[in-house]
């Protein structure tokens, strides 16, 4: 076989903790006592002596609110070597958080180091709505995450104008803690026979931060073939 | 995210890429010419000083195989594999050539690029076409070139002799010396047409004085010497042809709607595992190195991993330069830093694209509501108003007719609003009084000044009976969303599409509906084995998108 047609693909040399591999794909360099947290099922591909532990206690205590029963969707990671982690061809942005906090959806959050103190949250200001609730993971303090955005995404800049921001919900990826988040319905008596705009529910930011939105208001839809 | 440089820009390797182990492609191609692609591997003095450091079809590598030809493929004319950090201290630039086989010009060329991809992702490109381009017959892409570190840059320079002339710039005397080797070994391709040699013969017209003769091609004879010295011959000042821009004859591409983006997609970059004894995916030979790795990566901060692994073969880990980040090397860590590359782009523009995927609209711009599919607002800032918008007495038949009207909604107010919709690629199309036809499916939003219709094409077998499109007119901008990365064909006597994967066509273009039944047995049960294709008429000029999708 000639490898020459493949050969670009070989990882490149370790740099980092978190790396991307391509666009979609995200190498961790693990090491004994840097434990990781990945998203279950994640893993696409290992090399030296890696342990998975499904839903561990830890997470199980800090997630116990998370959605109903079955447990949270994250697995503890441990051991050397190198892993390899995607999100059915997301693209991958990594973040080494310099002491800073991020608040990232979670279905958007694909790895992150344990050392990281970390809380699920509902947010604030939301009722439930669209079936599954709106859960988001804040990971604070110094260290690596990994967030999964289907498509490019963008950041905005919350501060620049007196105006909220307006997010659909569906699109949203992550944000900065503080901003000040709380949900909008912009139904209108013509939407309720059936004239909507089909954005009936949005989330407002205001405050100084960022937020990070993907071109894909499909969050569940993991199955699709994308190009 | 591959940078795009302009004629004469610069970077350091290192700002592109972690990686040292490079794959360099080159597309280059015009009607009828055949091209030569070679490296030129020069010392200090920008000499070749050492011809086994000229890479191309007869010398495919370097002794050391630092530099390696790999041949066509991807999409690109030829290619390349570098490998940095290996190659001899005496080397100090790369310079990336293409030269016509034969006669013709280089302002015959269509759309073409030198692109750099590492780790499996473009880290940058250049994108030149025949334009900027005359009578050269030789033109230097890009150069790798060694200025404490290692960077790149976009050349794109012609010479007018050809082969010679570029030989002579690099190396010196061509006719009396060494150099012949060179030039004679590239005989099939390089040969002046004068003294065209038979392709074997390597070293023929020049063989007298060449000091290694023709079989240094195949085998380079010597170890990688370290530092070949000058011989004094290659000292002579050469027609040195300075790397100066030129004035510009006209900055890139003014790209016709043709072939909007070639094969961009990050494809096979073969390079870099040398097929070397190492194991498949250049796994280093001793597995302990995860032992080593922790050592460097104390989960945070990022010390730079010392060079343990001085291995160099191509050895996953360490190795490495300090670099503190993947994502966004050298802006300092922490979460700016990484989100940097995703930074909302700012101009004043009313239709920006952000990236490919997203698209902002600056309703305090133009004055004029944006019409938008329903559902494809992701985001939006400042007071901005969503309402109805029904599709008008055209959508309702539509609507009627398929059972699924467009949707649309328009956005008033005074703000900015993103579009985008399950991360399909988006391309806004500027019209001005002229007319485009864009299959009703792909239409994501448009200003509200564009007239438009609702068009139905019918023909048997078309999924839903007929295919609806909208044909708009005016001036405004329409925003048109495709999966994939779409083709721009120019509309002849013999174009057809699948009436699935159209995406849109100039309004002037003529329709006409085409089925085949196809000779072969149905592909699956149930398949009727008919398809059903667009076949466009009209004056030259015309062309039609297709998007490489087919549902």
């Amino acid at each position: 076989m000639n490898q020459h047609q493949l050969a670009g693909y070989a990882p490149t040399p370790v740099t980092a903790r978190m790396e991307n591999h391509g666009h979609t794909m995200l190498k961790v360099a693990m090491a004994t006592g840097q434990d990781l947290y990945a998203r279950t099922g994640s893993m696409v591909a290992y090399e030296g002596f890696i342990q998975y532990e499904p839903n561990p206690p830890a997470v199980r205590q800090i997630a116990s609110q998370w959605i109903t029963g079955e447990g949270a969707p994250l697995m503890k990671c441990s051991g050397d070597g190198l892993l390899y982690l995607a999100d059915y061809g997301a693209d991958v942005v990594v973040i080494h958080l310099d002491n800073e906090a991020l608040s990232v959806n979670g279905t958007n959050l694909l790895a992150f180091d344990s050392h990281l103190s970390w809380g699920v949250e509902r947010v604030k200001g939301l009722a439930k709505f669209a079936g599954q609730g709106l859960w988001n993971v804040a990971v604070q303090g110094t260290g690596w995450v990994a967030i999964t955005s289907r498509g490019t995404p963008v950041v905005v800049d919350c501060g620049r104008g007196e105006d909220e921001t307006y997010v659909d919900p569906d699109a949203l990826v992550a944000w900065s803690p503080n901003l000040k988040v709380k949900g909008k319905r912009s139904f209108k008596a013509g939407s309720l026979i059936g004239r909507g705009s089909g954005e009936a529910y949005q989330m407002a930011f205001s405050g100084q931060g960022i937020v990070v939105v993907q071109p894909s208001e499909d969050s569940t839809d993991r199955l699709r073939i994308r190009n | 995210m591959a940078r795009e440089f302009q004629r004469g820009h610069k970077a350091k390797i290192s700002d592109l890429t972690a990686g040292t182990d490079l794959y360099v492609g080159v597309r280059i191609a015009a009607p009828g010419l055949a091209f030569d692609i070679s490296c030129f591997g020069l010392d200090a003095d920008e000499q070749l000083s050492d011809d086994r450091y000229f890479i191309f079809f007869n010398q495919p590598k370097s002794p050391e195989e630092s530099i390696q030809l790999l041949g066509a493929q991807a999409g690109d004319t030829e290619s390349f594999r570098v490998t940095l950090d290996r190659i001899p201290a005496n080397i100090h630039k790369l310079s990336f050539t293409a030269t016509i086989d034969g006669a013709g010009q280089m302002s015959q060329i269509g759309p073409g690029y030198i692109r750099v991809v590492a780790g499996g992702e473009e880290v940058v490109r250049y994108a030149f076409d025949g334009t900027e381009f005359t009578t050269e017959r030789a033109v230097m892409l890009g150069d790798f070139y060694l200025k404490d570190v290692w960077r790149f840059a976009a050349v794109g320079q012609g010479f007018d002799g050809g082969l010679d002339a570029l030989l002579r710039n690099f190396g010196g005397e061509v006719a009396e010396e060494e150099p012949p080797a060179p030039a004679q070994g590239a005989a099939p391709g390089f040969a002046p047409p004068a003294e065209t040699s038979a392709p074997p013969a390597f070293g023929v017209p020049a063989a007298p004085q060449a000091p290694q003769p023709a079989p240094a091609f195949g085998a380079p004879p010597a170890p990688p010497a370290p530092a070949p010295q000058h011989q004094p011959v290659h000292a002579a000042p050469t027609i040195v042809a300075p790397l100066a821009p030129r004035p510009p004859h006209a900055p890139t591409a003014p790209q016709p709607p043709q072939a909007p983006m070639p094969p961009q997609a990050p494809m096979p970059p073969q390079a870099p595992m040398a097929p070397q004894a190492t194991g498949p995916y250049g796994q280093p030979p001793q597995p302990p190195q995860f032992g080593q790795v922790p050592g460097h990566i104390p989960g945070q901060g990022v010390p730079p991993p010392a060079p343990p692994f001085g291995q160099h073969p191509p050895a996953p880990f360490g190795q490495q330069p300090p670099v503190p980040q993947g994502g966004a090397p050298q802006t300092g860590g922490g979460l700016q830093a990484a989100l940097q590359p995703y930074k909302e782009a700012a101009t004043g523009q009313r239709w920006t694209s952000q990236n490919q995927q997203l698209m902002r609209a600056d309703l305090t711009l133009g004055d004029m509501p944006v019409l938008a599919r329903q559902g494809s607002m992701v985001m939006y800032q400042g007071k901005v108003d969503f309402g109805y918008k029904g599709a008008g007495f055209a959508g309702r038949v539509v609507g009627n007719a398929t059972g699924q009207e467009m949707q649309l909604m328009r956005c008033t107010g005074r703000g900015q609003v993103f579009f985008a919709e399950d991360g399909s690629h988006l391309h806004p199309i500027e019209l001005q009084g002229d007319g485009i036809c864009v299959s009703a499916e792909n239409v994501l939003a448009f200003d509200e000044s564009l007239q438009y219709e609702v068009r139905r094409i019918e023909g048997h077998g078309i999924p839903g009976g007929a295919l609806f499109t909208m044909q708009f007119q005016g001036t405004g901008t329409v925003v048109v969303k495709t999966h994939g990365v779409p083709v721009v064909l120019p509309v002849t006597p013999t174009t057809f599409a699948d009436c699935n994967a159209v995406v849109a066509w100039s309004s002037a273009s003529q329709v006409i509906v085409s089925s085949q039944v196809r000779l072969r047995r149905n592909a699956y049960p149930g398949h009727s084995g008919e398809t059903v294709n667009l076949q466009f008429r009209g004056a030259p000029g015309n062309f039609i998108v297709v998007q490489p999708y087919e549902v």
